[in-house]
C-alpha cells in the first residue's frame, strides 16, 4: 500500500524533467577540468584519476599506507614471515599484558597465534558478548587493505563476524601483501568475486582505531571502539 | 526555544540574543577554523578535488532522477536477503512502524547510533513517553540529550558546549569524576554506554547511503557507537530518509571519501559500514531481526520542484554550516530545523511549509560560501532566492513588503515622483539625523545596527547632465 503510494508520488514528481539550468550548475566549475565520462564510468574515473595518487607498486602503496597510518594512529607492522608474525604477536601479548584474545576461525589468524599463551574465545560460532567484552583484544583477517586510504576492508567471514572487530579495546589485523589494493572500489570488487553476489550481510572499511572530537574539537581516541588497532602485513 | 512561539519571532528573538553573546560567537568560530585547516590539506591531496565533485554530484542525480527505479531495487535486494522494509509516507507512520517493533519484541531499552532523522520525526519523546529507555550512543549526541537539547549541528551535536559545561553536567547527571578533560570525559561516556550496549534490546540507526544494486545500508562514523549498535542487539531498525539512495556499490568508493572531506576534514570516517539485511545462516553474529523503515515526510513534494529536487541530493556532511556566516553568528538552535544552516534554510521550507519557514531564506547573506563548499555541488545560495521569489510569489511577504513594492512601483513608473521622492529623502535623511537609530526613528529595525552615509551632494542624474 504505501510502497505503490510512494513509488507513485515519486514517479509523478519526476513526470516534471529537472531544471536544465539547475542541471548544468552542477556540471560548471571556474576551473578548466579533464572531461569527465557520463554516468557510472564517470565516478569510476573519479575513483581512479581524481582521488589522492598513491602509487602502482606494492612498494609504492605500502608507503602510502605508512603515511597514513601514522597520522591516523595506526601501528602498521610489516613483517617478512607467519613466523616473523608470530613473534610480533607475542611481543605485543607482553607489551600490553594479553590474557583473554578473541579470534576466529582464518587461516592466516589461527596459525599466528597458535602459540600464544592465553585464554582464546573464538567467534566463528554461538559466542557470548559478554565474554567478548571482557576480551584484552580482538585478533582478526581482512579481505583487503586500501592503500588510498590506510583501511582495512572486513566482512562478518574474514573478520569473525561483527563485533570481535569493534567490541574489545584493542584490534589486531593479521594481512598478506598480496591483499593489498589501491582503492575502495578495489577493495568491492575483491569482495564481489570472492561471494559472488551472496554478499556478506556486514562489510567495513576499518580506518584507524575509534575516535570522537565531539568535546571541543579534541581527538580522543577509543570512543566506544577499539583504543588501538594494530595492522600486521606479512609482505613474503 | 520555545516550541509554540511563530517561528519567525524564535528566530529573530534567538538570533538577537546569540549575536550578542560574544564569547560563545568567538568559540564557534575558533572550532569552525580549526575544521578548515584540516579540511583544505585533506582537499589537497585529492589530483582534482573540483572533477570529483561532479563526479559525485553526478552519482546523486542519477540516484535522485530515477528514484522510482531505484528505490524499488533497493528495497528488494534488502527483503530477499531477509530484512523488512517498511514505507511510511509521513512522521506518524514511521513512529507508529518503530514502536510496533519495539513492541512486538517486548523490549525494555533501545540504544540508538547518530541519526537526524530520528530527531526529524520525533522519536524519542514518543519512546519515552510510551516508557522505554532510549539512549544516544553518539558521544555528541549522549551530551545534548543528558541537557535535554537538540543537536546544535547535525554533524557536530555538540560543539557549542565548553568541556566545563560538560564537567558541570557529567557530574551532576552521572555522578561522574570533577574533570575538564576531554579524554577523560570521553572515557566516562563509554564506560556508561558499553553497558547500555549489551543490555539493550533494539538498536536503533540512520544510513547515510542506501545502495540500490546490492540493497545495503551505508553507515559513516568514527566512534564504533553505529557498529555495536547494528551488532549487538538482537534487533536493528535503521531509519532513512528516501533520497539517500547510490545507484551501485562502487559509487562508495567515491561518495565515502568526499563524505569524510567535507563533513570533517578526514580523508576517510573511522568506520565506514554496509549492511545488507539480518544475520545470515552462516554467520555466527549480527541482529536477527533487520527492519528497514523509509520515510518520506514531504521529500516527494521537495522532488516534485524541478528546480530544487537539486537539494535532495544533500549527502548531509554540514559543510555549508561550517563555512556559512550566518551559522557563525546566529549558532545552531536558532534555526529551530532539525537540519541547521544552508542546507536546512533551503529543505525546511519545503519539508514544514513555506509560510513558516520563509524566513530562513532571508537571514542569508547570498555569499555563496554553501554552493561553492558543498561536495556534491548543490546550488545552495540560488536555492535560497528561489525560496524567497515563491514566498513573494504566493503574496506571502505582509503587508509592510506588499506596501513597500507597491510605493516603489508607484514611485519608480512617474520620473517627477522619483525626484521627489529623492529630495524628500535627502530632506528626510537630514532631520532623523539627531534620532537615528533611537527607538522614534521611523527606520528603528533597520537603522538600530546601521550607519547611513549622507547622500551624495549631486545625484547622478545631475552628474550625468553636468558631464555632456
Amino acid at each position: 500500500m504505501s510502497r505503490d503510494a510512494i513509488l507513485g508520488r515519486i514517479r509523478e514528481a519526476l513526470s516534471v524533467k529537472t531544471d536544465p539550468h539547475v542541471r548544468e550548475v552542477a556540471k560548471q566549475s571556474s576551473h578548466s577540468l579533464p572531461v569527465l565520462a557520463n554516468g557510472p564510468d564517470g565516478r569510476t574515473q573519479a575513483v581512479k584519476e581524481f582521488l589522492p595518487f598513491v602509487g602502482e607498486s606494492l612498494e609504492d602503496h605500502i608507503a602510502a599506507f605508512n603515511v597514513l597510518s601514522d597520522k591516523l594512529q595506526t601501528e602498521f607492522i610489516v613483517v617478512p614471515t607467519i613466523d616473523s608474525a608470530r613473534q610480533t604477536l607475542d611481543q605485543l601479548r607482553q607489551k600490553h599484558q594479553w590474557e583473554r584474545v578473541g579470534i576466529h576461525d582464518h587461516e592466516l589468524v589461527q596459525s599466528c597465534v597458535d602459540q600464544l599463551p592465553v585464554e582464546f574465545l573464538n567467534t566463528s560460532s554461538n559466542y557470548d558478548a559478554h565474554a567478548l567484552e571482557k576480551c584484552d583484544v580482538g585478533i582478526s583477517g581482512c579481505d583487503a587493505l586500501i592503500a588510498q586510504t590506510a583501511s582495512a576492508l572486513v566482512t562478518n567471514h574474514s573478520a569473525g563476524g561483527r563485533a570481535l572487530s569493534v567490541l574489545p579495546p584493542h584490534h589486531v589485523v593479521v594481512a598478506d601483501a598480496s591483499q593489498m589494493v589501491t582503492t575502495m572500489a578495489d577493495g568491492f570488487a575483491m569482495i564481489r568475486e570472492k561471494h559472488h553476489e551472496q554478499w556478506p550481510s556486514f562489510i567495513s572499511f576499518i580506518t584507524g582505531p575509534s575516535r570522537t572530537a565531539d568535546i571541543e574539537r579534541v581527538l580522543v581516541l577509543g570512543a566506544h571502539g577499539p583504543k588501538k588497532l594494530t595492522i600486521i602485513m606479512i609482505s613474503e | 526555544m520555545s516550541q509554540s512561539t511563530n517561528p519567525t519571532t524564535q528566530f529573530q528573538t534567538d538570533a538577537n540574543r546569540v549575536t550578542a553573546d560574544v564569547d560563545r560567537r568567538s568559540f564557534l568560530r575558533s572550532s569552525l577554523r580549526g575544521y578548515q585547516t584540516t579540511r583544505d590539506a585533506t582537499q589537497e591531496r585529492f589530483l582534482n578535488y573540483e572533477s570529483a565533485r561532479i563526479a559525485a554530484g553526478d552519482a546523486k542525480w542519477e540516484a535522485i532522477e530515477n528514484l522510482d527505479v531505484y528505490l524499488a531495487q533497493f528495497a528488494d535486494k534488502l527483503e530477499a536477503r531477509g530484512a523488512t522494509v517498511h514505507w511510511c509516507s509521513d512522521s506518524e507512520e514511521a513512529r507508529d512502524a518503530i514502536l510496533d517493533i519495539i513492541k512486538k519484541h517486548d523490549a525494555k531499552s533501545v540504544i540508538k547510533s547518530k541519526c537526524m532523522t530520528t530527531e526529524e520525526i520525533h522519536l524519542n519523546d514518543l519512546l519515552e513517553k510510551e516508557g522505554f529507555e532510549v539512549v544516544e550512543s553518539d558521544l555528541g549526541e549522549f551530551i545534548v540529550q543528558l541537557r535535554d537539547e537538540a543537536p546544535y549541528h547535525f554533524v557536530f551535536p555538540a560543539m557549542h558546549l565548553k568541556k566545563e559545561e560538560i564537567n558541570t553536567l557529567f557530574q551532576e547527571k552521572l555522578k561522574s569524576i570533577n574533570t575538564d578533560d576531554p579524554e577523560e570525559l570521553t572515557m566516562v561516556a563509554r564506560e556508561v554506554l558499553r553497558q547500555k550496549y549489551l543490555s539493550a534490546d533494539i538498536g536503533i540507526s540512520g544510513a547515510n547511503f542506501g545502495v540500490a544494486e546490492t540493497g545495503m545500508i551505508s553507515i559513516t562514523e568514527n566512534e564504533g557507537n553505529a557498529r555495536l549498535t547494528t551488532s549487538l542487539p538482537k534487533v536493528h531498525i535503521a531509519l532513512m530518509g528516501i533520497e539517500k539512495i547510490i545507484p551501485r556499490l562502487e559509487d562508495l568508493a567515491l561518495m565515502l571519501p568526499m563524505l569524510a572531506t567535507a563533513g570533517t576534514g578526514q580523508h576517510l570516517t573511522c568506520y565506514n559500514s554496509q549492511l545488507g539485511g539480518p544475520r545470515q545462516d552462516d554467520e555466527s553474529d549480527g541482529p536477527v531481526e533487520m527492519h528497514v523503515v523509509l520515510l518520506d515526510n514531504h521529500r516527494t513534494r521537495l522532488l516534485a520542484d524541478p528546480e530544487q529536487r537539486d537539494a535532495l541530493r544533500c549527502i548531509r556532511c554540514g559543510a555549508c554550516l561550517n563555512v556559512c556566516p550566518i551559522f557563525k553568528n546566529v549558532g545552531g538552535h536558532t534555526y529551530g530545523t532539525t537540519y541547521q544552516g544552508p542546507i536546512g534554510s533551503v529543505i525546511t521550507p519545503h519539508l514544514r511549509g513555506l509560510k513558516d519557514w520563509k524566513h530562513l531564506s532571508h537571514s542569508s547573506s547570498l555569499c555563496g560560501a554553501c554552493s561553492e563548499t558543498c561536495p556534491v555541488k548543490i546550488d545552495l545560495h540560488h536555492h535560497l532566492l528561489r525560496n524567497r521569489r515563491d514566498a513573494a510569489g504566493k503574496g506571502q511577504g505582509g503587508l509592510a513588503e506588499r506596501t513597500l513594492m507597491l510605493g516603489f512601483t508607484i514611485v519608480m513608473r512617474r520620473p517627477w515622483l522619483y525626484r521627489l521622492t529623492g529630495r524628500l529623502g535627502k530632506l528626510g535623511h537630514v532631520l532623523t539625523k539627531p534620532i537615528h537609530g533611537t527607538r522614534i526613528d521611523p527606520f528603528y529595525a533597520w537603522k538600530k545596527t546601521r550607519d547611513l552615509d549622507d547622500p551624495a551632494k549631486q545625484s547622478f542624474k545631475q552628474y550625468w547632465k553636468s558631464r555632456k
